[in-house]
């Protein structure tokens, strides 16, 4: 194996791993940190692709600025009002590493084995693309597992980052010839959405007391 | 180059966040921007509503913003129902500070991102952009969660967080979507073109492999479905309408859904002519969400989730009507659009009109009003006779639409579904009417002094029945109009 596809190995790998631990990290704090330490991993990943492909370099930059920047700041500044520690879950860290081991281990076969399928262009179906493409559905799915399964709402949301960052990891294969102003565009929503969730979320502890959204049964048919 | 596109955007968005800056000295500071904002974009709307539904096609920015006949229906319903909207907000945010519910200086945030969310959904339906679609229909969202959650109650919040989270979710994977279809169709079109354009996109549909289109449509099926309240992935929808101060119930009912819709037809159904398969999952999703949301009619006692799943079961028809992929089925579907645009805003309109003056919304808490309140009655009467589909109410004449298509294109088990279903829907407004304005007044309303609503909120009520009774009547006043927009739609159709 050649360096670079080691590094981007490596770099996929420790993605999973962070997400991992946002999930599983009980703090909320720490837990926003490993986000800023994920967001990071993903900025040097973008820029290691960079080198194939310089219109990526900005891409970086968007990255860094809102998910390395803004989003923990919003998190931090909501934790600080609601508390750090997390309501406990549905699913604990043993449920946690089966689940994601497994949906770590059938993506990559699929992307590999029938990478054709999912593959728009000629040139996602090569490494590194087919390796990133498997991290970033990876990183989706953990990202859905999260909101599904933990109970506390600033979780969820930090879950919905997760799904984020997987989304936008995936465009680097899918679409690298994308202009600036649509990462920008997609950027701008996941912040704002992030603002206003965390809004209503603080809305939620005001008058609920928690953030555990177990509480949120009123409405059921 | 048509710059009354942009004039379009900008009336509301700039409105929007002048009421941000400025609305918070008085009632009237917000309350006067928003009524000249909306006006404006009712005139302009109104505008291209005119121009493009006699085959006209608006493009502004190197085509960046195209408005077809179908575009320029969507602004047509965005501008009016906005307009008329504003106006009921009036008096109905007032009392609704008067009671408490609303703290006062929280009044121009209502407007400010009711103008904000007009903007939204008028933008997404002028955009010709992949991405700024997916972006632009995320952001019809933003716009209204605070909207759905303004009242700030424990049940306003958890809606609200709901909506958020589900539809966020959900339309992420009309992202993933939207990046296929850019990527699969980008190697065919010839350079010098954008491949992000739907219009360039739709005349290669036919050239994207197989798998990656119908990866592509799935994906965006689920995440435009999820704002369309396509069943399984309506959770938000009844939550979200019944919590939602009631103007802002009527415009998520009568268009956002329809936004949503409209980004299925524009991605979507340019693969028709390819794929059969796609059109039968089209027309089972459609079915599916017909009787989910029939069934879950019988169970409401809450008016406005009862309601909120009426609106399940149009989408469903017009799914349906979608789904049978003839001319006569998209026919219907867009005239169904129509008519459920009218007739749910009038539904929920006159709802918030009951609201307003008894502050109870549960059918068991209501009765005996149609003496009371005979306008509002009579409006409700109105929407539900439309809505249950009878003949000489707008909901007959395009129901009856989709049925035809549907025996036509051979598909007589949905057909049959649908029928039934809708003489369910018939059978549930009865049952809600009646124990609405009928009997006699229960106790906890002799108590309270119950007047008929201000003209604010009723002059919008009545203007929207007669049109509801005006289509029912004479439907040919429309045919045009919906001739042009089906048109657009098979001009994007591209053929084998």
């Amino acid at each position: 194996m050649e360096p670079l596809a080691k590094l981007i190995s490596a770099l996929s790998l420790s993605l999973i791993i962070t997400a991992y631990l946002i999930i599983e990290i009980k703090n909320l704090r720490y837990a926003t940190y490993v986000n800023i330490l994920q967001a990071l991993l993903m900025c040097s990943l973008i820029v290691i692709f960079a080198g194939q492909n310089p219109g990526l370099y900005s891409w970086a930059l968007t990255v860094f600025i809102t998910k390395v920047i803004i989003i923990p700041f919003l998190l931090l500044r909501t934790i600080r009002r609601t508390g750090a520690l997390e309501v406990p879950p549905v699913i604990g860290y043993f449920g946690s590493i089966i689940f994601i081991t497994l949906i770590v281990v059938i993506l990559y076969r699929v992307t590999h084995r029938y990478v054709d399928f999912i593959a728009p262009t000629p040139l996602a179906t090569q490494e590194p693309f087919r390796t990133n493409l498997a991290v970033s559905l990876a990183l989706f799915i953990m990202g859905l597992y999260c909101i599904l399964v933990r109970r506390d709402a600033i979780k969820t949301v930090l879950g919905l980052i997760i799904l984020q960052n997987g989304v936008h990891l995936s465009l680097v294969s899918l679409v690298p010839l994308l202009e600036e102003t649509g990462i920008i565009g997609i950027v701008t929503d996941v912040v704002i959405a992030v603002y206003l969730l965390l809004y209503i979320i603080q809305g939620v502890y005001q008058k609920f007391g928690s953030t555990d959204t177990f509480n949120l049964k009123g409405l059921r048919w | 180059m048509d710059r009354e596109i942009l004039y379009l955007l900008l009336a509301p968005t700039l409105t929007g966040i002048l009421i941000f800056i400025f609305g918070k000295k008085s009632f009237l500071s917000a309350e006067g921007p928003a009524l000249l904002g909306s006006a404006i974009t009712f005139g302009l709307s109104g505008w291209i509503f005119y121009y493009t539904t006699r085959g006209r096609i608006l493009s502004f920015f190197h085509e960046e913003f195209r408005v077809d006949a179908l575009g320029g229906l969507m602004v047509g319903l965005v501008g009016f129902l906005g307009f008329i909207v504003v106006i009921y907000s009036i008096p109905y945010m007032r009392k609704e500070v008067a009671e408490g519910v609303i703290p006062s200086n929280k009044i121009h945030s209502y407007y400010a991102w009711l103008m904000l969310f007009l903007a939204s959904m008028l933008w997404a339906t002028t955009t010709n952009d992949i991405y700024l679609l997916w972006v632009i229909i995320e952001a019809t969202t933003l716009a209204s969660i605070i909207l759905v959650s303004f009242n700030w109650s424990r049940e306003a919040l958890e809606a609200g967080y709901k909506y958020a989270m589900l539809l966020t979710v959900g339309i992420t994977f009309a992202l993933f979507g939207c990046v296929l279809l850019y990527a699969g169709s980008s190697p065919h079109i010839a350079s010098g073109l954008s491949p992000l354009k739907i219009t360039e996109i739709a005349k290669v549909a036919g050239k994207i492999p197989q798998s990656i289109a119908l990866l592509a449509v799935i994906l965006m099926l689920a995440g435009f479905g999820t704002k369309a309240g396509i069943v399984p992935f309506h959770t938000w929808l009844p939550d979200a309408h019944a919590e939602a101060p009631t103007p802002v119930s009527a415009l998520l009912s009568g268009i956002m859904i329809k936004v949503g819709l409209y980004a299925v037809i524009r991605t979507v159904l340019i693969f028709y002519s390819f794929h059969s398969i796609i059109s039968i999952l089209v027309l089972i999703l459609g079915v599916m969400t017909m009787i989910v949301g029939i069934v879950m009619m019988f169970l409401q006692d809450d008016t406005k989730r009862f309601l909120a799943f009426c609106s399940v079961v149009s989408m469903g028809y017009i799914f349906m009507g979608l789904g049978l992929g003839n001319y006569l089925g998209i026919y219907g579907a867009i005239f169904h659009l129509i008519n459920h645009s009218l007739m749910k805003a009038l539904a929920f309109l006159s709802l918030g009109g009951i609201i307003y003056s008894t502050r109870y919304r549960k059918m068991s808490d209501l009765g005996g009003l149609g003496k009371l309140m005979p306008v509002t009655a009579f409006t409700f009467y109105i929407a539900a006779l439309a809505l249950s589909g009878v003949p000489l109410f707008n909901g007959f004449v395009s129901e009856f639409t989709i049925f035809l298509a549907g025996m036509k294109a051979g598909h007589l088990w949905a057909t049959i579904i649908a029928i039934v279903v809708s003489i369910l829907t018939l059978a549930a407004f009865i049952q809600a009417t009646a124990r609405i304005f009928m009997g006699t007044l229960p106790e906890n309303l002799i108590k309270i002094k119950i007047r008929e609503v201000p003209i604010a909120m009723w002059g919008g009520e009545i203007l929207l029945a007669v049109l509801c009774i005006l289509i029912g009547i004479y439907p040919q006043v429309i045919y045009p109009v919906l001739h042009e927009a089906t048109k657009a739609v098979f001009a994007m159709m591209p053929m084998p």
